[in-house]
């Protein structure tokens, strides 16, 4: 049995289960203690974690490195944004155009992006993100530009006289946090699932892989139309969280701070980039009240944990939890394998 | 008249000026424990490459009962019936033992359910278990594939090429690296194997390969030199020669 499997229904389980439960009862407590910018800072967390979710599917379980997420998670902002401000469509049919977007630019860019591995395939998915950013820069009349574009969110919910708006901030941190859950609910079926396995087969080797039945471009291809709806409903929720779509969020160093919020809580595990996007945004939202520079702390961090934890946060909590026996670090740990092709 | 499982015809690769492998006519009938054996160099690896669609050949043909399969991708070749191993040990690290052989035995059924549990397969599971059995891997059914041992790594390697079902089993250097115990297991192995399914075998142990196959055929310098039962081998002169080199009296 793996070290993480034995240990997983005892003490990582019992985590799991406080969190879910923390999360479950946030806003109230946190508005009796008068913390109310918390509940904020939570849910965008768990929307942020979804770009780093996608990050994690393509890297940590299929081996593609990604630069490109915020391609997908920006496109599907706007495609929210055009439905509520440009089309006047009500606030479901636009939350499903923006997601369609989304994934359809990574259903189209993936054919070409998939041809390629390693820091080629790194570097189309810059490329792709560039080139979606200037044209959203440029095309003014349809994008505002830089500028972006602001909308009002007519109410999610509207029955005999009862509206549920995101407006409210209770409401709209549960919004959130089902969609967000319904999303890792969907990841943890699918990575048990063969799919899920045919992923990490193809990330450990790819031509055992082809050699046993496994067509490698498919299964990438899938892999990465996942990961651009991951990124995309991600997208779509900023979008309504912060009530605006602009060109910035499919720029690049965007999707780098996925990348990092993955590697930093522990790729090629299900919950470690929830984690890592959790540590890195509070740091952010503390740090950069006292000081400008905190993207310094943040390198450091990153440095630190490549270098002495690649299994991530997570991995250090499972050593943490596990009595800090000596933590073998995996030899399959999707940092250790992705640095030598 | 005996189906002819693996044919080739004309089939030649080169690498910038040196010809890997040069026009090789090969016919494989049903059947039987057959061996490929040649000094270093002699492009047996590369033979087994061209016919599995790891690369493509420069010219020739490849057909697999008589279907054409040159220049197909590798997984369709293998969803033909053709499996291998590989000289270079390759299996998925990550994966534990069971996953290994669980993804081989599942992956050419074509398609992946992406959210049925893996465990929800009985079939597919209680295939896994026999070729677990089979070779011997039950000890380490859950350890990462990454961590074991060579010899269990080359038995792994052998599992998961089994698990595909396959109608023709290219083996290369299966006992590379075994302890003498291993070797003589996984020689028992072959040879039983050999009764269900059609094998090439690539081996350097030459003990082994007078052990085991039914038929040889030697290469040298990209080319087929000869072919006969492992007697005939033994005693043929160009055979000693290209492993040997020419003789101490011949060269004075």
């Amino acid at each position: 049995m793996s070290f993480a499997a034995r240990i997983w229904p005892t003490s990582m389980g019992i985590v799991g289960l406080v969190a879910l439960v923390l999360l479950l009862v946030a806003p109230p407590v946190l508005i009796a203690l008068g913390a109310r910018f918390w509940i904020s800072i939570i849910a965008e967390v768990m929307i942020w974690s979804l770009l780093a979710a996608s990050v994690n599917l393509l890297f940590g379980y299929t081996g593609l490195l990604s630069f490109g997420q915020a391609l997908y998670f920006g496109m599907a902002a706007y495609g929210v944004a055009f439905g509520l401000d440009k089309l006047g469509l009500s606030f479901w049919p636009s939350f499903a155009l923006g997601i369609g977007v989304g994934t359809l630019t990574a259903a189209v860019t993936g054919v070409f992006a998939v041809r390629l591995t390693w820091h080629y395939f790194a570097i189309i998915t810059v490329v792709f993100s560039l080139i979606f950013y200037f044209l959203s820069v440029g095309w003014k009349d349809l994008t505002n530009g830089d500028d972006g574009m602001p909308f009002n969110i007519p109410p999610v919910f509207d029955f005999a006289g009862l509206q549920l708006k995101l407006y409210d901030l209770t409401f709209q941190y549960y919004f959130m946090f089902a969609i967000v859950a319904l999303c890792y609910l969907f990841l943890w079926a699918l990575l048990r699932s063969p799919l899920g396995l045919a992923f990490r087969s193809v990330r450990d080797n790819d031509q055992r892989a082809g050699l046993i039945g496994l067509n490698t471009y498919g299964i990438r291809y899938v892999s990465f139309v996942i990961a651009g709806f991951l990124a995309s409903v991600g997208g779509v929720l900023f979008a309504l969280f912060a009530r605006f779509a602009t060109a910035s969020y499919l720029y690049w160093t965007v999707s780098g701070e996925g990348v990092i919020w993955a590697i930093v809580g522990g790729i090629g595990t299900l919950f470690g980039p929830v984690l890592g996007t959790a540590v890195l945004i509070v740091l952010r939202e503390e740090l950069s009240l006292y000081w400008e520079h905190y993207l310094l702390v943040v390198g450091a961090i990153v440095i630190l944990m490549v270098r002495y934890a690649p299994d991530g946060l997570i991995g250090l909590l499972h050593w943490l939890l596990a009595g800090r026996r000596k933590w073998e670090s995996a030899p399959g740990s999707a940092v250790a394998k992705e640095g030598q092709p | 008249m005996t189906e002819i499982v693996l044919k080739t015809e004309g089939l030649s690769k080169s690498f910038g000026g040196l010809r890997a492998v040069d026009d090789v006519d090969f016919e494989l009938p049903a059947g039987g424990l057959h061996a490929i054996i040649g000094p270093n160099g002699a492009g047996k690896t590369t033979f087994f490459n061209l016919v599995t669609g790891l690369l493509a050949p420069d010219s020739g043909r490849v057909s697999f009962f008589g279907r054409d399969i040159t220049g197909m991708k590798p997984h369709r070749i293998n969803r033909l019936g053709l499996a291998r191993t590989l000289q270079i040990k390759s299996v998925f690290d990550g994966l534990s033992v069971y996953d290994n052989v669980w993804v081989a035995a599942h992956s050419h059924l074509g398609f992946l359910h992406p959210l049925r549990p893996v465990t929800s397969y009985r079939a597919t599971a209680s295939k896994v278990e026999a070729l677990l059995d089979r070779l011997g891997l039950q000890g380490c059914r859950d350890e990462l594939a990454g961590n074991l041992s060579y010899g269990d790594v080359a038995l792994l390697e052998i599992a998961i090429a089994l698990a595909t079902e396959p109608k023709l089993l290219l083996l290369d250097e299966p006992v590379a690296g075994m302890s003498p115990t291993e070797t003589r297991n996984t020689v028992q192995l072959v040879k039983e194997l050999s009764k269900s399914v059609n094998i090439i075998l690539i081996e350097h142990d030459m003990e082994v390969v007078f052990d085991a196959a039914d038929v040889i055929t030697v290469m040298n310098q990209g080319a087929i030199l000869c072919r006969g039962t492992p007697a005939q081998i033994a005693k043929d002169k160009r055979v000693q020669e290209a492993y040997l080199g020419v003789s101490e009296e011949a060269r004075c």
